[in-house]
C-alpha cells in the first residue's frame, strides 16, 4: 500500500512537473538538488564530530588519571575529583552518541559505553567470579557509565562506605578494568576518524542509501528517537510499559545528574540539527540548513524551524522539573510524560516531513519487541 | 473502524440471508443467532470450554521462556515438554503449579492432527523429534557456550542491538525455533487440521446429538466442544475470551502474531474476520446449520494459515534487509523466528482440500537452504528472497505486503 501511494504521489510530481515547467532538466536529474552535501559532510566532521571526539576523550583521560589518584589515596577529595571526571566524561559523552557511524558502528561503542539499566547482579557476580570478558554481548549491562554510576554511588548506603568499598581490591580493579576499557574503545574510534574514515566520511557524498549522508541523518533519527526520547525521557516515565520505571532512568544511583545528562543530550541534538560548532562559535552546513535550502526550491513549510521550536518548548518544559529524574518520575510523572509528549511531536515532523523533503528513507525498522 | 463496521454489516447481511433461506435437503429454516461475543449458554449456563487448549499453550510458555534460563537442564526441559520422565512417570517440572497437577502436554498434540497424521506417523514422529532435538541441542552446544563469543561456526552469544541472543554454530537461537515452530505443529494443526475437520466435528453420532441438543459431562455438545476447542488454541490466554479482540497479543504464540499481521495496514482486519469466523460458525453449531459451520471453517483454515505465510515472508525479508546492513546479529534473529515460521508452514491448510499448502519435501527444502552449509553466517540474501516469493505465491498477498 505504501509503495502504491509513493508512486501516485510521484507520478502526481511528475505530471505536474512536466506540464508546469518549460526548461525541465532531463529526467535523471530531476529529484537531484543543488545542495552541496560534500560541504556539509565536511563541516559535520571538522566542526562537530572529531572536536567532539577529541574533548570526550580528554574527559576520559582525565577521569583515568583521578582514577589511579584514587587508587594510590582514597583520601574524601581524591573520591570527589573522581566522582566530577566521571560527570564530565559522561556530559561529553551525551555529545557523541548519536555518532554510531564508521568505527563506533562497528566496534558497537555505544553499546558498550551506556545501556542502562545497569544490572547489578552482573557487575558483583563479575566482581567477585573475576573472570568476565567485557566484549561479550551479555556484559553490555555491566560496564560502561552506568556501571559506574552503580560503583561510585551505589554500592553503599553512605558516601564514606562507598569510597571505601571501592577502595577494596576486588572493586578497584573493576573500576579500572571499566575506566580502560572506555578509553580504549573512544581512542579506536577517535584515531580512525583522524587517521581514515573521516575522507571516506566526506567522500562518500552521493544521496543513495548507503552514502553518509543518509546513514548519518538515519544515525541522528535513531538516536533521538530510541536514546533521547524513549532512553531518557519515554521508557522510565512507563511510555511504553504502562507503568513507570524510574530505575530504568538514566545514573540512577547518583540520582542528582539525569535531568544533566539529558540536557546535554537534547543540546547535543540541537547543535547537530542546527551545525552548531562544539564551542558554539560556528555555524556550518547543516541539516536545518538543507531543509532551508529544500523550503526555498519547493516553497514548502519552513521544517527546520518547527522542529527548532519544538526542541524549545521541551528545554522550557524543563525548567520545571527536579534535577533527579527519579524522584520526578515518583513524584509526578505527568511532567515527564509532558516533555515526552514534545519530544514525540518532533519525532512525527522529522521522521515523516523531513525524510521526505530531504528525500531520504528510513533504514530502520521498529523492532518487534521479542 | 470503517472496515470493522463493514464486516459487522456483511455478517448481519449472511444472517439475514440465512433467516428467510431455507436448507436443500431439509427444506427447513435455520435460525442463527450470532452474538457479539463467543458466549454462548445452554439453560443459562456457559456452553463454552477450552481448559486444555489454554494448559498447553501455558506449557508452551514455560518450556521456551525456560530454554534460556541457564539454570535449566535437560532432563527439566524435556519434562516440560512430554510432562512425563523419559520412563513416563508423573514429573511436576513446571513454576505453575496448575501445570504440573495436567495430565496433558505439548509433546502429545505436536504433529498430532486428524487430517493430517492420524495415518502419517513416520512423520508425525519426525516432527515431535525434531523439536526435541533442538532443545537438546540448546543445553548440549548453546548452554556451554554461553560466555563465549558466536562466530562462523561456534556457537555462543551475539549483539543484536543491545541484547544479547544465543546462537548454535549456524546462527540459529533454538529457543525462537522452538517457539516459532509450535505455532504450527501445536496451535495451528490442532485448529486446522484437527478441530475444524469434519472428520472430528462429525465424528461418530456428533451431528444427530448435537442437533437433538444431547450434552455430555459438560454441558455441551461434543461437536460444540470440539470447536471451542479450535478457539482455545488461539484466544485461550485472552483476558476476556469472549471478546478477546480486545486485548489481542495475550500469549506469545499463534494470538501474538495475528495481532502483528493484523497491524500491518496491509492486513488489518484480518483478526476481526478469524474471531467472526470462529464466533459465526459456533452459532451455526447451535443452530445445527452445518454448512454454515463448514463455511466458517473454511474462511479460518485460508486465514489462519496466510497469518503463517505473511509472518514466515515478513521474517525472511527482515533478515534479508539486515543482513545486507552488515547486521548479523539483527538478522540472525529475525531468521531464527523466520525458520520456525517456514517450519510452520508445513501444518497450513487449503481450505477446499485436505492438503497443506506446503509439502513436506518443500519445507525441508526450504529448511535446507537456510541452513546449508554454516547457515546463516554465509546466507545469501538472494535466497531469502526467493524463498519469499516461493511463499506468497501460493496466497494473494505479495512479499512487499507482507515485509513492511
Amino acid at each position: 500500500m505504501k509503495q502504491i501511494f509513493l508512486l501516485c504521489t510521484l507520478s502526481l510530481g511528475l505530471c505536474f512537473l512536466q506540464s508546469s515547467c518549460t526548461d525541465l532538466p532531463s529526467s535523471n536529474e530531476i529529484f537531484t538538488d543543488n545542495f552541496d552535501r560534500k560541504a556539509m559532510l565536511i563541516d559535520w566532521a571538522d566542526l562537530i564530530i572529531i572536536p567532539s571526539f577529541d574533548k570526550y576523550y580528554e574527559a576520559l583521560l582525565t577521569l583515568d588519571e583521578q582514577e589511579e589518584e584514587f587508587k594510590l589515596n582514597n583520601s574524601e577529595t581524591n573520591f570527589n575529583n573522581l566522582k566530577g571526571a566521571y560527570l564530565d566524561a559522561y556530559i561529553s559523552w551525551q555529545k557523541v552518541s548519536m555518532f554510531d557511524i564508521g568505527k563506533a558502528e562497528e566496534i558497537g561503542l555505544r553499546n558498550f559505553t551506556n545501556i542502562y539499566p545497569t544490572n547489578v547482579e552482573a557487575i558483583e557476580n563479575n566482581i567477585t567470579e573475576k573472570s568476565y570478558n567485557l566484549a561479550l554481548p551479555s556484559n553490555f549491562v555491566a560496564q560502561g557509565f552506568p556501571a559506574l554510576d552503580y560503583l561510585l554511588y551505589g554500592i553503599g548506603s553512605t558516601e564514606n562506605e562507598i569510597r571505601t568499598k571501592l577502595a577494596e581490591q576486588n572493586y578497584q580493579i573493576y573500576l579500572t578494568e571499566l575506566v580502560d576499557r572506555l578509553l580504549s574503545l573512544t581512542d579506536q574510534v577517535r584515531n580512525d576518524w583522524k587517521h581514515r574514515y573521516r575522507d571516506v566520511f566526506v567522500n562518500s557524498d552521493g544521496s543513495s542509501a548507503t552514502d553518509s549522508v543518509d546513514k548519518m541523518v538515519n544515525d541522528f533519527l535513531y538516536y533521538y528517537e530510541k536514546f533521547l526520547r524513549a532512553g531518557k525521557i519515554g521508557i522510565p516515565a512507563g511510555i511504553f510499559s504502562g507503568n513507570t520505571m524510574a530505575n530504568s532512568s538514566e545514573a540512577p544511583y547518583s540520582k542528582i545528574h539525569s535531568k544533566q545528562l539529558f540536557l546535554a543530550g537534547l543540546q547535543a541534538t540541537k547543535d547537530f540539527f542546527s551545525g552548531t560548532g562544539i564551542n558554539q562559535d560556528y555555524i556550518g552546513e547543516s541539516i536545518a540548513s538543507y531543509l532551508q535550502n529544500r523550503m526555498e526550491e519547493t516553497e514548502g513549510p519552513d521544517l527546520a524551524q518547527e522542529i527548532l521550536n519544538q526542541w524549545n518548548i521541551v528545554e522550557g518544559l524543563t525548567a520545571d522539573l527536579s534535577n533527579t529524574f527519579v524522584d520526578q518520575i515518583n513524584t509526578d510523572n505527568t511532567k515527564m510524560l509532558a516533555i515526552y509528549d514534545e519530544l514525540q511531536k518532533a519525532t512525527i515532523i522529522m521522521k515523516v516531513d523531513m525524510m521526505q523533503a530531504l528525500n531520504i528513507q528510513v533504514d530502520y525498522v521498529d523492532a518487534d519487541g521479542d | 473502524m470503517k472496515r470493522r463496521q463493514t464486516s459487522k454489516i456483511l455478517t448481519l447481511l449472511v444472517i439475514t440471508g440465512l433467516l428467510s433461506s431455507c436448507d436443500k435437503d431439509s427444506g427447513s429454516t435455520f435460525t442463527v443467532e450470532n452474538p457479539v461475543n463467543y458466549e454462548f449458554l445452554r439453560n443459562g449456563s456457559s456452553t463454552v470450554s477450552f481448559d486444555g487448549q489454554t494448559t498447553r499453550i501455558s506449557m508452551a510458555t514455560e518450556l521456551t521462556a525456560a530454554m534460556t534460563d541457564f539454570d535449566s537442564n535437560l532432563e527439566s526441559l524435556l519434562e516440560m515438554y512430554a510432562n512425563q520422565s523419559a520412563s513416563g512417570d508423573d514429573v511436576n517440572p513446571f513454576a505453575q503449579a496448575s501445570l504440573n497437577e495436567s495430565t496433558k502436554s505439548v509433546k502429545s498434540k505436536v504433529a498430532a492432527s486428524a487430517d493430517f497424521f492420524s495415518t502419517n506417523t513416520v512423520e508425525a514422529a519426525k516432527i515431535k523429534a525434531d523439536i526435541e532435538s533442538w532443545i537438546t541441542a540448546q543445553v548440549n552446544e548453546v548452554y556451554p557456550n554461553r560466555n563465549e563469543l558466536a562466530s562462523e561456526g561456534k556457537a555462543g552469544q551475539i549483539a543484536d542491538g543491545t541484547s544479547a541472543r544465543y546462537v548454535n554454530a549456524k546462527g540459529l537461537e533454538y529457543n525462537q525455533a522452538v517457539a516459532k515452530s509450535l505455532i504450527g505443529a501445536l496451535m495451528v494443526d490442532q485448529i486446522c487440521n484437527n478441530y475444524l475437520s469434519t472428520a472430528v466435528l462429525d465424528e461418530n453420532q456428533n451431528q444427530q446429538e448435537n442437533t437433538d441438543g444431547i450434552t455430555g459431562e459438560g454441558n455441551y455438545t461434543t461437536m460444540e466442544h470440539k470447536w471451542d476447542e479450535a478457539y482455545g488454541y488461539l484466544f485461550g490466554k485472552s483476558t476476556d475470551t469472549g471478546n478477546p479482540l480486545a486485548t489481542l497479543g495475550d500469549d506469545e504464540f499463534l494470538n501474538k502474531y495475528l495481532s502483528r499481521v493484523n497491524d500491518d495496514s496491509d492486513f488489518n482486519g484480518i483478526a476481526e474476520e478469524i474471531f467472526e469466523a470462529f464466533k459465526l460458525g459456533r452459532a451455526a453449531i447451535v443452530a445445527g446449520d452445518y454448512d454454515l459451520r463448514d463455511q466458517q471453517a473454511e474462511i479460518l483454515k485460508q486465514k489462519i494459515s496466510e497469518v503463517i505465510a505473511i509472518r514466515a515472508v515478513f521474517y525472511l525479508q527482515c533478515g534479508s534487509r539486515a543482513l545486507e546492513a552488515d547486521d548479523l546479529g539483527g538478522a540472525f534473529h529475525d531468521l531464527s523466528e523466520g525458520f520456525g515460521f517456514v517450519y510452520s508452514l508445513r501444518f497450513t491448510r487449503k481450505s477446499d482440500s485436505n492438503d497443506s499448502y506446503f509439502s513436506r519435501a518443500e519445507v525441508d527444502g526450504f529448511i535446507d537452504r537456510l541452513t546449508a552449509g554454516n547457515g546463516f553466517w554465509d546466507l545469501d540474501a538472494n535466497i531469502l528472497n526467493e524463498i519469499s516469493e516461493q511463499i506468497a505465491e501460493k496466497f494473494e498477498f505479495t512479499v512487499a505486503q507482507a515485509a513492511n
